[in-house]
């Protein structure tokens, strides 16, 4: 019997994986093969409907049927082409616009006032506080669209109706209700530092000109993606309340293209996809700490 | 002596629930003592309020009688005109519309309409929504009356002191400075109020009417019914055994899917996380990609590549299987199946780059020490990463719980306009918010389509406080800290 304690045991059992660590064994094989394997899948599952829907915008013939499977019968740029040129019936360009417009305008607006309220939730006390939060807490278990009907109304009532502005104020005030996120983010910052500024004597809004936009910086990102990608995607509303065809967005526009167009459907989510694919592989880091910021409670 | 018994954890179940009866004379009389209290303090306040009316100082009480005219007292001469300017509009409002439309609410119109004498009728309903913003209004005009007097006194007692009056630009700074937070909130709780708060009020209001079907088509006058609408949906009739299939389906499929989507993340996540995995952000750009590509596009591509004509169909047509309809008006439980696996592909990203974020905050020496004590992989997934994930992300799993029950363009995109035998207006595949959707927008059915979203709105606010008091971030708040 070796007088080796346990401890002692397991600290050379360890130490031996160490050393066999460098050499390839069955099991490491295993283990490499299989969590690459996985990865490959992955991968492939989720990039697959993606390139499917590249390689249909450059087939030649626009309508699903004279596809192989996957793959369209010959390939060419046509589509692209149709996509800015044949706006008689599918005025692309115009879509894109509309949509450039509303998400630019409510990413703003929103965004500004998601940031504002999220800062005076977290920095002020004042006796309307809790009485707020719990009335968004509230609201927010509302299914979303269930107002959609007095929104409409209400929307005729205002003469807004076929009007990009309309949609851009819906979706702005909207804004405010998920400012949980962003009050998570400045919970985070002390006060110690606000205090400073403010014993230098700046007041409460130079305070958050001057201090909180600059630390806030990756919060700002984060809140400008998600109010952009929100009416950029959306089909819900500006199909209620969009009723011409020349006031369609991207969204609504697609969405009335038949099988027999699915050449010009592929383009087109194309050429919406791709600014927004751009834009979250230069940010991703952003939108992870975005995600995280809203889920570990401080 | 069993108040001395020691236990290790719980105590056994048996106890508890016996200790909870034990407690409940206890629990009453706290309850009702409580709320003694705050009805013996209601006497207490109103006295303390009109002794105030009775003491205050005189420019305070001419502010109480019309606003603005204590400023104006107190030789604050723009704030003043301001504040009458607010009272006038308001007053104006009133007299031209406000007014009207708050008796129009409980009214709800008197004049049908009459094709044959082209008189066009009362629109109950747009009555309805200018009554409740009427009612809106009104409350903004007492709260902005409720700061004019509290300020006029505010402005007294800083004169007293001995301090200059205060002028305007000294009250324009006060509004970036002391009062930074009301003039930042001031555009949120409108917007807020005119475009959330507003046509939630409506729509609460609405499912007690008999606004639908024909009364919609003909714009005939709107009459408040009650419960009738509720009761339909718990009737023994179709809409009622509509109602309680589609819930049934909506339930399990947010369970299912959540989990699905949740563990399908973390597996991701901690696959992208071992060590032996080389160029880490490459592998991790392709969940990325799916992240990016906005939802519709990806719910109508997988539409068309499970259509009729599809590439999924050609490639079984060319293996020699039969042609499948995959959302035809039979194939429920395919089209459930694929429903969950689109939903899984659209947001198992989210959720993965969610876990890699918590996983980045895990500190690693709790795996070396659980490795020195002989752990296993599948030990330390259970107990140290499956425990810190959950405690952190549990208002987010939350969050999505709702999201997917009330996940509207799965179903919408890839089998909508479909409805089957046995549902009202409805398919096998619809969740509750597609039901309400094909009732109020597409036939009309406004009222029993509001007291559907009551119906979802208690679910929800339900299920969310109770996984909220249950879960471990609220429960042991500190335990990572």
């Amino acid at each position: 019997m070796s007088t080796l304690s346990k401890a002692d045991k397991l600290i050379n059992k360890s130490i031996k994986r160490k050393r066999v660590g460098g050499r390839l064994t069955f099991k490491r094989f295993c283990e490499y093969f299989f969590t690459y394997l996985a990865l490959m899948i992955i991968a492939a599952i989720f990039a697959f409907p993606v390139l499917w829907l590249v390689l249909a915008s450059f087939s030649e013939s626009g309508s699903m049927y004279t596809f192989k499977g996957f793959f369209p019968s010959s390939y060419s740029v046509v589509t692209f082409v149709k996509l800015f040129t044949d706006t008689q019936m599918y005025d692309y360009p115009r879509w894109f616009g509309n949509t450039l417009i509303i998400a630019v305008c409510s990413a703003l607006l929103g965004g500004l006032l998601v940031i504002l309220t999220a800062y005076v939730m977290s920095r002020f006390r004042f006796p309307a506080r809790k009485g707020i939060m719990k009335i968004t807490m509230v609201l927010g278990m509302f299914p979303s669209f269930m107002a959609m009907t007095a929104v409409y109304l209400l929307m005729t009532q205002f003469e807004l109706i076929n009007k990009l502005w309309g949609l851009v104020l819906i979706y702005a005030s909207g804004a405010p209700m998920g400012y949980l996120t962003q009050k998570g983010f400045f919970d985070t910052i002390p006060n110690s530092m606000y205090e400073a500024a403010r014993i230098d004597g700046a007041s409460n809004f130079k305070v958050f000109i001057r201090i909180t936009l600059p630390i806030a910086m990756p919060m700002i990102v984060y809140t400008l993606i998600t109010s952009f990608t929100w009416p950029w995607s959306d089909f819900i509303l500006p199909k209620l309340l969009l009723k011409n065809k020349d006031m369609y967005t991207v969204a609504v526009g697609l969405m009335s293209l038949g099988d027999t167009e699915f050449a010009r459907f592929a383009a087109g989510s194309v050429f919406i996809a791709v600014p927004i694919i751009i834009l979250y592989f230069c940010l991703v880091k952003y939108m992870v700490n975005g995600l995280t910021a809203g889920a570990v409670k401080e | 002596m069993t108040d001395c018994e020691i236990y290790h954890g719980k105590p056994p179940l048996f106890k508890r629930i016996g200790g909870w009866f034990k407690n409940i004379p206890t629990r009453v009389k706290t309850f009702f003592v409580a709320l003694g209290g705050k009805f013996k303090r209601i006497p207490l306040g109103f006295f303390a309020r009109a002794k105030y009316i009775k003491t205050a100082p005189r420019p305070v009480k001419a502010s109480m009688g019309l606003m603005g005219v204590g400023q104006l007292m107190q030789k604050q001469i723009v704030k003043g005109i301001l504040f009458l300017l607010m009272f006038a509009a308001y007053v104006v409002y009133m007299a031209l519309e406000g007014g009207g439309a708050m008796y129009d609410f409980f009214a709800l119109g008197l004049v049908p309409p009459n094709p044959w004498l082209n008189i066009e009728g009362d629109n109950s309903v747009v009555m309805m929504l200018l009554g409740i913003l009427a009612f809106i209004i009104t409350g903004f005009f007492i709260a902005v009356h409720m700061a004019n007097i509290r300020d006029a006194q505010r402005t007294f007692d800083y004169v007293k002191r001995g301090n200059p009056v205060p002028g305007f630009k000294h009250s324009l700074a006060s509004m970036f400075d002391k009062y930074f937070y009301v003039t930042a909130l001031v555009f949120p709780v409108v917007g807020v109020f005119v475009f959330n708060i507003l046509p939630i009020i409506f729509m609460i209001f609405l499912a007690f009417t008999d606004y639908s079907g024909n009364i919609v088509l003909n714009g005939s006058l709107v009459s408040w019914i009650g419960f009738s609408n509720f009761k339909q949906l718990f009737s023994t009739g179709l809409i009622g055994a509509t109602f309680l299939k589609i819930l049934g389906w909506n339930l399990l499929w947010a369970v299912m899917s959540t989990l699905l989507n949740y563990f399908g993340g973390l597996a991701i996540a901690l696959l992208l996380n071992k060590k032996i995995v080389k160029g880490k952000r490459i592998w991790r750009a392709f969940p990325v990609l799916a992240f990016a590509v906005p939802g519709f596009i990806t719910l109508l591509a997988f539409k068309f590549m499970f259509s009729n004509l599809g590439p999924i169909n050609y490639y079984i047509d060319l293996l020699g299987g039969k042609t499948r309809m995959f959302f035809g008006i039979d194939s429920k439980w395919s089209a459930r199946i694929i429903g969950w696996l689109v939903n899984a592909w659209l947001s198992i990203p989210s959720s993965m780059l969610l876990a890699t974020g918590i996983l980045a905050n895990l500190n690693a020496d709790l795996y070396e020490a659980a490795r020195i004590d002989g752990a296993s992989p599948w030990t330390q997934f259970v107990k140290i990463t499956l425990p810190f994930v959950v405690f952190a992300t549990t208002p987010v799993l939350i969050g999505q719980f709702m999201g997917n029950f009330n996940n509207f363009g799965v179903f919408y995109f890839l089998r909508g306009g479909i409805i089957c035998d046995g549902y009202y207006l409805a398919s096998d595949t619809d969740l509750l918010i597609n039901w309400l959707y094909s009732l109020s927008i597409d036939n009309k059915h406004y009222s029993l389509g509001a007291a559907i979203s009551i119906i979802i709105f208690v679910i929800a606010a339900a299920i969310s406080l109770f996984v909220y008091v249950k879960s471990p971030s609220y429960a042991k708040e500190d335990m990572y800290r």
